[in-house]
């Protein structure tokens, strides 16, 4: 499904390009749940964001059902990310003038056409897999952390993508509400959705299918 | 719900920066069409006025001279083919040129020379509504200033040479005149003339229907003297048609001197609310750029991110238009009555409404543009850096 093949990235810093990825290969298969891990700084991010086409590579390529990313041009790229691609980052990122149903309907709200009943329909269905039906027409002003990182879940599933890019999403979590967070991307993932997830918690990591650790831009181990 | 939701939603949360900008924005839109209301009322006033002061095209019959020299001795000019002109023909052409609307005064004049007594002296028939329309800092130093039939004004210089006083008898080409009023002194060639109905004049001297030359005031806010002197020209073969040019030239250095400020300073109102427009995207773009990151890892293309953030202008701009001319009009009628305009009064036109609509729509998009495009060339990655 998204296979990478040694991935290379560097970024300039002070006059000199300071290697962060120095040649990643993985590759992800429907209806996994990957977990990349490895300490701050490590390149995990980077990978994440090269598999997910917000960065392009170096050198190496990301085939995605066959299509390499690179090659593809800046407006099929938006549409892999508007259809196939959902991200969810650390900080939920909601917009906070919208509800939670308007914010699950955001990827749809590119265009002139209105959105449609269908749609709304599918953004409080996706708001109730994430258990926040109740919740749908409040501000995320008037939302706790968790809720509000649900939203970005139900925000991120209302496409049908293909795959979930996850980056640490319960970074900014307590305990007890990343626990919740995890056991809900744990519930989709047994539903079928393929998940790929950043995280520096060995006990997060534990709940994927395989997980992936990242040492100095290169894999140091998987299993 | 559609991309329209994002930028209004926004604006709607700062509403209190929003209808900031909207009054700014409107004091410049309601100053821009104050002024250009003003100056249209304040140059038609003014050419109305100045209309009053004096003609500005004269109507004569073509003449033509010959220089007449005998044996080497210069005997000087000699005007040959001296005509008059039709009254009737002549004032039908005049009024039916295109620019009809614009003349305010057609002045016919029949003038002979006389005796009074022993005493030689003009007498120039007028139409007396007609003349006083551009002439009407006449006034009786004694009399009534009334020119009936059968009546006679006495210019002061006239006056006094020949005697003259309200209610005197004078005798024209041998019919009787009562001279109903003596003119105050003007400074001009009228002090020393008698002034007459224009028809009892040529049935005295037994020419009807005929006249000398016909002087003409037009208004020459928003149409070249040019034209109108071109349009009289075609209409009157035969004749010689002039606009008296330091007179036009100056009634029309006045009026454009109105707009010409007029524009200068809605300029001046105009590019400030518009830096202030760019400024509010541009403050807007850089509290949102986490925003504008989100948006572009969910799909949003840069059109569509360069879409949203115009948007935000064009809506500030297009409030702004629909407040700013309402209170324009409401200034500008204000204005008029405290500077005594007279009956000018703000016309409200569709067509104006829609042009200074579409202008500001123009202009709040190309003060949102700089920002706009800034937002648009935001990229993921760069997004992901402060995200």
């Amino acid at each position: 499904m998204l296979i990478a093949e040694d991935v290379v990235k560097s970024f300039a810093a002070k006059d000199q390009a300071a290697p962060v990825l120095r040649g990643v290969s993985l590759s992800v298969s429907p209806g996994e749940f990957v977990c990349i891990v490895g300490r701050s700084g490590s390149g995990k991010s980077t990978l994440l964001n090269i598999l997910s086409s917000l960065l392009t590579p170096d050198a190496g390529s990301v085939r995605y059902k066959g299509r390499d990313l690179a090659a593809m041009g800046e407006g099929e790229r938006n549409k892999l990310r508007a259809t196939d691609f959902s991200m969810v980052f650390q900080m939920h990122h909601l917009l906070p003038y919208l509800t939670a149903r308007e914010n699950v309907l955001a990827p749809f709200l590119s265009g002139l056409r209105p959105v449609s009943a269908a749609r709304r329909r599918q953004a409080l269905a996706c708001l109730d897999r994430v258990g926040l039906a109740d919740k749908a027409d409040r501000l995320p002003g008037a939302l706790s952390g968790g809720e509000r990182q649900r939203v970005a879940i139900a925000r991120a599933l209302v496409t049908e993508p293909g795959i979930v890019f996850a980056d640490e999403p319960t970074g900014s979590l307590d305990g007890d509400t990343g626990g919740q967070i995890m056991d809900i991307l744990s519930r989709l993932n047994a539903d079928g959705l393929t998940v790929l997830m950043v995280t520096h918690e060995p006990a997060y990591a534990a709940m994927a299918s395989r997980v992936i650790e990242i040492r100095d831009g290169r894999i140091a181990a998987a299993h | 719900m559609n991309i329209l939701t994002i930028p209004l939603r926004n604006l709607r949360r700062k509403l209190l920066r929003t209808l900031l900008m909207i009054a700014v924005f409107s004091i410049g839109v309601a100053s821009v069409t104050a002024l250009l209301e003003l100056s249209k009322a304040v140059g038609e006033s003014l050419e109305e006025k100045l209309a009053a002061y004096g003609a500005n095209i004269l109507v004569t019959p073509r003449t033509e001279t010959l220089s007449v020299s005998y044996g080497g001795m210069a005997l000087g000019d000699v005007s040959v083919d001296i005509r008059s002109l039709t009254e009737d023909q002549t004032i039908a052409a005049i009024n039916g040129i295109h620019h009809k609307d614009r003349l305010s005064a057609v002045a016919p004049k029949f003038a002979l020379l006389t005796k009074v007594g022993e005493t030689p002296v003009g007498v120039v028939g007028v139409d007396f509504d007609q003349e006083m329309r551009i002439k009407s800092y006449w006034h009786a130093q004694s009399g009534d200033l009334r020119l009936g039939e059968g009546e006679i004004l006495a210019g002061s210089e006239a006056a006094t040479r020949l005697g003259l006083s309200p209610g005197g008898q004078v005798v024209v080409e041998g019919k009787p005149f009562t001279v109903s009023g003596v003119l105050g002194p003007t400074g001009s060639g009228d002090d020393a003339m008698l002034f007459s109905d224009l028809h009892a004049l040529q049935r005295a001297a037994g020419r009807e229907n005929r006249v000398h030359f016909v002087e003409v005031a037009a208004l020459c806010s928003g149409c070249p003297i040019e034209e109108i002197t071109e349009q009289l020209a075609a209409a009157l073969p035969g004749t010689d048609v002039k606009a008296m040019g330091q007179v036009v030239k100056s009634r029309m250095m006045t009026v454009e001197f109105v707009e010409r400020l007029a524009v200068a300073v809605s300029g001046v109102i105009l590019l400030t609310a518009c830096v202030m427009i760019g400024l509010s995207v541009f403050s807007s773009v850089n509290e949102r750029k986490n925003e504008i990151g989100l948006l572009r890892a969910l799909g949003y293309s840069k059109a569509s991110i360069f879409t949203l953030m115009s948007l935000e202008g064009v809506t500030l701009g297009l409030a702004a238009a629909v407040v700013g001319q309402a209170a324009g009009f409401a200034a500008s009628s204000r204005l008029m009555a405290l500077l005594d305009l007279g009956a000018a009064a703000p016309t409200f036109a569709p067509a104006q409404f829609a042009a200074v609509f579409a202008a500001v729509a123009l202009l709040s998009v190309l003060a949102s543009l700089p920002p706009a495009l800034a937002a648009a060339r935001i990229e993921p990655s760069q997004a992901l850096v402060m995200l």
